[in-house]
């Protein structure tokens, strides 16, 4: 049976402690079990990088590695730098299938968890 | 008392990022999360924040939250944001502002990154958000389109 990876692709910061919240919707996502290996790339300031997420995702045995850009708008790193960083991931591990998936603001869930917030300010 | 919630965000250089924030505005209000929902940037994109506050106001708002559209509330929602919320207080007083949380951590999200690993094309499909960018081309000079072909307003770079 093909395994299959989810590779989370985020920003990154220069606080590194800013990424607690986003490591958290992460384990959540783990806990499901949906995918047989689960881990996170950054773009910039934190490691691994995502070429080494990416490497990672090939040595757990992944068959097709789905790369989703954990970011809220599309501006152009997830229009041109992600999909070039997952066409590298492409031709560096040419076996396996890399597919972007769509960006986290694009969902239509994230309309709930901010109504949930104006909610929370309102008590 | 009427009800307005403001998205507000960052902006991009790039003409049409700004869409996500439109789209998510006009689906919060028509399904009721409040009866005015308006979106502002505090750069690049427009409208800018105290253009959107002016929107919900004159559209009949007499209370506004605030939602950062942010994964956390780093600087631009705890340095940025309060001086021109005071600002916008102090030209509409009658007006009771409040601000919500940034997303953090919530289940929701959790299920946002399955369904969109659902809807996952080959990443060369993704470049197809710059084609569609020049829609909303407002001759931005940072925009990374400016200047190029693909640039409705200014397909030529700039003289000098």
């Amino acid at each position: 049976m093909m395994k299959t990876a989810l590779l989370v692709m985020v920003h990154g910061s220069p606080r590194p402690q800013s990424n607690g919240a986003m490591f958290d919707v992460v384990e959540m996502v783990k806990a499901r079990g949906t995918f047989d290996f689960v881990t996170v790339g950054f773009m910039e300031c934190n490691e691994p990088t995502i070429p080494e997420a990416a490497a990672q995702c090939v040595e757990a045995g992944a068959g097709k590695v789905i790369a989703v850009p954990y970011f809220l708008h599309s501006g152009s790193h997830v229009a041109d730098d992600l999909p070039t960083l997952l066409e590298e991931a492409r031709g560096n591990y040419p076996d396996v299938q890399w597919l972007m998936g769509d960006y986290l603001g694009r969902d239509e869930l994230v309309a709930d968890v901010v109504a949930q917030r104006v909610r929370e300010a309102l008590v | 008392m009427t009800h307005a919630i403001l998205l507000f965000s960052h902006g991009s250089v790039l003409c049409g990022a700004g869409e996500t924030l439109f789209e998510l505005a006009r689906r919060m209000e028509a399904r009721g999360d409040a009866p005015i929902v308006e979106a502002g940037f505090l750069n690049y994109s427009e409208p800018t924040f105290e253009a959107a506050f002016e929107k919900c106001v004159a559209r009949g708002a007499t209370q506004i939250t605030i939602a950062p559209y942010f994964l956390i509330a780093g600087y631009f929602v705890k340095v940025s944001l309060p001086p021109k919320i005071a600002a916008m207080s102090e030209k509409f007083p009658d007006v009771e502002v409040k601000v919500a949380e940034a997303l953090k951590t919530h289940e929701f999200l959790a299920d946002a990154i399955v369904n969109c690993a659902n809807r996952a094309l080959e990443p060369e499909k993704w470049r197809d958000i710059l084609n569609t960018a020049p829609k909303f081309c407002r001759d931005n000079p940072q925009c990374p389109l400016n200047g190029t072909p693909q640039c409705p307003l200014r397909p030529v770079p700039r003289e000098g």
